[in-house]
């Protein structure tokens, strides 16, 4: 698990170690914001400690909470690449043990690393992206369910970057709302 | 408590755009610190991006099962207008206005169709999901469907100005009367009355030729500047024309040069409640060159008796054009 505990600290922390615990919940919502769910960044949190923990903290850091967020995001950026792989795998994996039952799809097992979703959530949630503003409802499904990065979507939509940015702010906006009352 | 309301409003929406950037392609360090500044200025901010981030997470952890409910739906979709999908245009003001706006169940993407239909007097501006705009005139309707390879629109009795996105693997076609207007990217008019079509075109290529295999008669290459008349008999005719003019009823004037009073009538017709109708045939086939503001009816009508000679008088259904 991630570090949390004072147990955990050193008697003396390298400036750099001090700025992690200053701003541990910070980075976990950051880091979050592009992982599966709060586990995974739980876990590229713990992986930022090892790394910190083990850079030469010798140097001095001027500027500590900017190293940290830098090395947040090149651990998303190599997490992003290593998970599309592996959620490749498992929709592959996923095919093979799929059988018919009665003319639906069953899944014999669901993923491990799947959370389970009602029938009844998932109709909830597909209504709610289906009652979005048509540019914004299909922003949406492209960037987040279909997995496009937003230059991707922008590309496939015909409109800018800063556009589809928008267009998926207020989405998360309005299915929040909805969904979260 | 309105004020507590107000704050929580505010750090939903600044949530969602937190979120929606840090999915940014460009993510770096500076993202970072200003998320960690945004989060320490308000408790309520925290709260906010807690409670998007949980739906988020769902969404990430459910998405092949809501694309595939939702491609489901496309798959059934059995009826052309479902009541219940009625939509406010952007929160209920194009409702008001009288612009119904139906979406088919399918509309979330893949091959969705969606139709626009304007009232007399109305003008709508319309992006479409490729972020072309569409500018319907009064009393029109649009039909449109996108699917992965090509953007088509009918346009059913009506007028439009295109202004379409660049797009080559998705080429746009608007169908009018019996007609196919094909583009890449570019701005036109197309207008079809009664089986009258006109397409007009201020940038780009445009080509006009036949819809399907029954159609006859050559397409055609239109560049800028240029309107084609097709007449309901099917002939047709090339101009050299000012684009602005054809499009200036978008800004609610109606520019003419040379065209019948009947003609300019049936425009007059579809913008305004009390109908006009003119008293001898005759007097429809004078010829009008000006620009009419479309502000309101009377002044409109005064207008027009100062360009010809001309009077109107209250009719049973509304008004009654006369020789002067």
């Amino acid at each position: 698990m991630a570090p949390s505990g004072p147990s955990e600290r050193r008697a003396v922390d390298s400036p750099l170690v001090e700025a992690f615990f200053e701003r541990r919940e910070n980075l976990l919502l950051f880091l979050a914001a592009r992982t599966r769910c709060m586990a995974t960044a739980e876990d590229l949190l713990q992986d930022l400690f090892v790394k910190l923990s083990t850079t030469d903290a010798g140097a001095e850091v001027k500027a500590p909470a900017a190293l940290l967020y830098r090395m947040a995001t090149n651990l998303l950026i190599d997490h992003v690449r290593s998970a599309q792989r592996s959620s490749r795998r498992s929709a592959e994996w996923r095919r093979d043990t799929r059988v018919q039952l009665a003319g639906e799809d069953v899944s014999q097992e669901p993923a491990a690393d799947e959370a389970i979703i009602s029938r009844e959530r998932i109709r909830l949630l597909a209504d709610a992206v289906a009652d979005l503003p048509p540019q914004m409802g299909r922003a949406f499904r492209l960037h987040k369910l279909e997995g496009l990065s937003q230059a991707q979507t922008a590309q496939a939509m015909g409109v800018s970057t800063k556009m589809i940015e928008q267009h998926i702010a207020a989405a998360v906006r309005r299915l929040s709302e909805r969904l979260r009352p | 408590m309105a004020g507590t309301l107000a704050h929580k409003d505010r750090a939903a929406a600044e949530a969602g755009a937190w979120l929606a950037r840090l999915q940014g392609d460009g993510l770096d360090e500076r993202d970072g610190l200003e998320f960690e500044a945004w989060l320490g200025a308000a408790p309520a901010n925290r709260a906010a991006y807690e409670k998007a981030l949980s739906v988020w997470h769902e969404f990430e952890d459910g998405a092949d099962a809501i694309l595939a409910e939702l491609s489901d739906r496309t798959r059934r979709a059995p009826r052309p207008y479902l009541p219940r999908r009625w939509l406010v245009g952007a929160g209920g003001a194009a409702l008001a206005a009288g612009l119904a706006l139906a979406v088919l169940p399918s509309a979330v993407m893949q091959a969705s169709a969606e139709t626009y239909v304007t009232g007399k007097g109305e003008r709508r501006t319309i992006t479409l999901a490729d972020g072309s705009v569409v500018d319907l005139n009064a009393e029109s309707r649009l039909q449109v469907s996108f699917s992965r390879g090509a953007r088509r629109v009918v346009l059913g009795d009506g007028e439009a100005i295109f202004d379409v996105t660049h797009d080559a693997k998705r080429p746009f076609t608007v169908a009018a009367s019996d007609r196919v207007v094909r583009v890449v990217g570019t701005q036109f008019d197309v207008r079809s009355r009664k089986g009258h079509l006109t397409v007009t075109v201020a940038r780009g290529k445009v080509q006009v030729g036949p819809a399907g295999r029954s159609g006859t008669g050559l397409a055609m290459q239109l560049t800028p500047g240029q309107r084609l008349d097709v007449a309901e008999s099917g002939r047709a005719e090339l101009k050299s024309v000012d684009p602005q003019e054809t499009f200036s009823w978008r800004a609610g004037r109606l520019v003419y040069r040379s065209q019948p009073l009947a003609d300019v009538v049936a425009d007059l017709n579809r913008q305004f409640d009390r109908q006009i109708e003119i008293a001898d045939p005759e007097l429809g086939k004078m010829p009008i060159t000006g620009v009419i503001v479309l502000d309101d009816q009377a002044a409109v009508m005064t207008r027009l008796s100062l360009m010809l000679p001309i009077r109107s008088v209250p009719s049973e259904r509304g008004l009654l054009l006369l020789r002067k």
